[in-house]
């Protein structure tokens, strides 16, 4: 070995410096070389320790109590104290759940007629609603992960709701604070989607008891909610999104689709949904809200007017979004005869669609008085429908019938229509017109006296000039048969006259004019 | 390195530079018997019984930590092509297409060099480009002047957690070209694959990667592979 320099390495304690010199690698013992000097090292720094240890001045060994290895948690069945009584429940299986899912949540929705004020924004407006019982049969550890499950589901949904509240740009803004979220699907509507999650302990149960009005809260929308997150999720987990082949990336396999068959923009747009969560919902609470209004609309005048009768039939099969109602105008006792005016109205979530028997259709706006207006000229005309209707099974012949008359004062509410009808020998002839002058229900003491389109009707009768005896003699008419044709109109005193509704007076009228 | 001869130029205004993150590992032995799992000798640890076993334990794990849906197979075949050029590297793209599912286009993949970044991040990371195809991309390629290289048959599972795939599959061999009912499997084992497309830049994916891949020790261990020390 003359000639290499040995390698030389001075082991020092630890307080002095380790001086070592080494000749760079040109050896092929370098490997063996490093590795010895690093177990050295090793070796020299477990020395230093050991020495410093049994000093006990600077750090001291300490022996370290085992603990026993945990018994295991299968209990034997002979372990079991056989005089206690064994729960009919009993189950080892323990769940515990994670601080911010405890309690019981719900989604509370509701639709309030005024705004309120700026101050009560963000109270926690929660009742404690009376959790669902379980089965009799289910285990603890059950119905446990199902409230928990329930409770990580809200959060989600409303997690969803007040991103997209936020994210969205509406032209009315929606507010989001605290639990609520508060949006005005129409002006002096508004409608509040807050999250209500109720912790289990004694304290908030008792103060929980609010006095809100659980009638309030729309649980058809809050199941939608839930129907709706829930369709998202199985859309984001169908296989539909799983690529094919297994390279490619996720996506609807629509989607892939569209590159090689070169979808345009429009096509591309169908595919993908742009609605979120909350325009989704507050689109069916703005549905929900027209339609009782509207149900409350046509039943106000179905109390308030006896005749006609307006009767409703609503359809059993609905949409989130739509639906319908088929309104009938008719008079008691003749609805065989008179029906002429139906209507079939179709609700959206803005506008409501109504198709005329006649196929006139018309669209009506979200304002409830539109809607009554119109309904009560659709009343008023049925009236003169119903005198030409009668006509013809009395054998009285139609002279003229308007729907729209073009003379006489403006009316308040559509237009009057008016109809004249002549005896079938010719010597009677009545001419009815009918507007919708509503005037409000007068209550006298103990007499109330309805106002409808009653009592907008006016009718008249033609009699024969040799029935008039107020008429002025003159030279002209020299022959007496020009005495047999009408003369001047004259009222009839519609209110006194007998009958129940407009048709059966009529019918009355018409038959005391035919003689027999 | 000078731009490929063919421009696989993306779409002007819209793309976004996306980046495939990728962990992959062998499956069909247990860490603790002695065999090891590392080299594709070794795997072959036993009869095959127990190559079934453990596919069967990790499907079921991967099973229970994915996304909750039905389990997917598939069995597609993949065909690498090449494309000299004067350079030293032939430009390479691969094209795959589904042999179970008839209408779904084919699947044109373009995937760029490793990043030379953080020694710490624990995912591969390479540039890549995805493109979906009809069914004459053969035909085109081979117009273009590209020839294919090798082909392969790939079945197996495909599974999904948000927006990671983890894909545990099998490679078979073509025996002669252009027929794919004549194929025998490569190995004995199951190639086990995580990865992640996501744009430039979010390196927190990795580490998600790396939490994944811990959960399925001792099963399957997953690691950055180099193709560069493989070759």
């Amino acid at each position: 070995m003359a000639g290499v320099p040995a390698v030389r390495i001075s082991i020092e304690s630890a307080c002095e410096k380790q001086v070592q010199e080494f000749q760079p690698s040109l050896w092929p013992w370098d490997s063996v070389r490093n590795n010895l000097r690093s177990a050295l090292t090793e070796m020299c720094v477990l020395y230093d320790v050991l020495s410093i240890v049994k000093d006990k001045k600077f750090m001291t060994l300490d022996p370290v109590v085992q603990d026993p290895p945990p018994p295991k948690q299968v209990i034997k069945n002979t372990d079991i104290d056989l005089d206690k009584k064994i729960p009919e429940d009993y189950c080892p299986l323990d769940v515990q759940i994670p601080s911010d899912l405890e309690g019981s949540a719900y989604i509370k929705v509701s639709i309030q007629k005024q705004a309120p004020d700026i101050g009560d924004l963000g109270t926690v407006n929660l009742f404690k609603r009376p959790m669902p019982k379980s089965k009799p049969g289910t285990p603890h550890w059950q119905t446990k992960l199902e409230t928990a499950q329930n409770v990580l589901l809200c959060k989600e949904i409303f997690a969803q709701l007040s991103r997209e509240a936020v994210q969205i740009k509406s032209q009315i803004p929606h507010i989001v604070v605290k639990n609520q979220i508060i949006s005005q699907p129409f002006p002096g509507l508004q409608l509040s989607i807050s999250l209500c999650h109720s912790s289990n302990d004694k304290k908030s149960q008792k103060s929980a008891s609010e006095k809100q009005n659980p009638e309030d809260h729309l649980y058809v929308l809050e199941h939608n909610l839930h129907q709706l997150i829930r369709e998202c999720h199985k859309q984001t987990l169908s296989s539909t999104v799983m690529p094919h082949p297994a390279s490619a990336p996720f996506g609807h396999k629509r989607m892939r689709l569209a590159g090689p068959q070169a979808f345009d923009k429009n096509e591309i747009s169908s595919l993908q949904s742009n609605e979120g969560l909350l325009e989704k919902i507050i689109k069916q609470a703005k549905h929900i809200f027209l339609r009782r209004r509207t149900a409350r609309t046509i039943d106000s005048l179905a109390s308030r007017i006896e005749d006609p009768q307006i009767q409703a039939h609503w359809s059993n099969i609905n949409d989130v979004y739509e639906s319908s109602v088929k309104v009938l105008i008719t008079s008691q006792g003749y609805e065989q005869i008179c029906k002429s005016i139906q209507l079939q109205l179709n609700i959206g979530v803005e506008q409501i669609r109504v198709v005329h028997r006649d196929g006139r259709v018309i669209t009506l706006s979200h304002q409830e008085q539109e809607l009554q207006d119109f309904l009560l000229s659709q009343m008023s005309q049925h009236q003169v429908h119903a005198v030409q209707q009668l006509a013809k099974v009395m054998g009285w012949h139609v002279l003229s019938f308007s729907n729209h008359v073009g003379l006489g004062p403006v009316e308040s509410i559509g237009n009057a229509s008016a109809i004249t009808v002549a005896s079938p020998n010719g010597d009677y002839a009545i001419s009815a017109k009918s507007s919708a002058n509503v005037t409000k229900a007068v209550e006298k003491k103990h007499e109330t006296v309805r106002n409808g389109p009653e009592s907008g009707s006016k009718v008249m009768v033609q009699f024969p000039r040799s029935q008039c005896k107020d008429l002025p003699k003159g030279d002209v008419l020299q022959d007496n048969k020009w005495n047999h044709l009408r003369g001047p109109f004259k009222e009839v005193q519609w209110n006194k006259m007998e009958g129940r509704n407009f048709v059966y007076k009529m019918e009355l009228l018409m038959a005391a004019l035919t003689p027999c | 390195m000078e731009a490929p001869p063919v421009t696989m130029m993306p779409v002007t205004g819209g793309t976004i530079n996306m980046m495939e993150y990728l962990l992959q590992g062998k499956a069909g032995g247990q860490r603790g018997a002695g065999g090891g799992w590392g080299a594709a000798e070794l795997c072959v640890s036993g009869t095959g019984s127990v190559l079934d076993q453990s596919l069967e334990s990790l499907l079921h794990r991967l099973r229970g930590l994915c996304d909750n849906m039905e389990p997917e197979t598939f069995l597609d075949h993949e065909m690498v092509f090449l494309l000299k050029g004067q350079q030293a590297s032939p430009f390479v793209l691969r094209a795959r297409r589904s042999m179970d599912k008839a209408a779904v286009p084919w699947h044109l993949r373009y995937l760029g060099q490793p990043e030379v970044g953080d020694k710490n991040r624990h995912a591969l990371v390479r540039n890549c480009v995805d493109i979906a195809t009809s069914d004459n991309l053969t035909d085109f390629l081979v117009e273009m002047g590209f020839r294919m290289d090798h082909e392969f048959v790939a079945k197996g599972h495909v599974f999904r957690k948000g927006i990671m795939k983890i894909v545990v599959y099998k490679i078979f061999r073509i025996l002669m070209p252009g027929n794919t009912e004549s194929i025998e499997p490569l190995s004995l084992s199951y190639l086990v694959e995580l990865n992640v497309v996501a744009p430039a830049g979010q390196d927190v994916v990795s580490d998600d990667m790396r939490n994944f891949a811990e959960q399925l020790k001792p099963l399957v261990h997953l690691e950055k592979i180099d193709p560069k020390r493989l070759m």
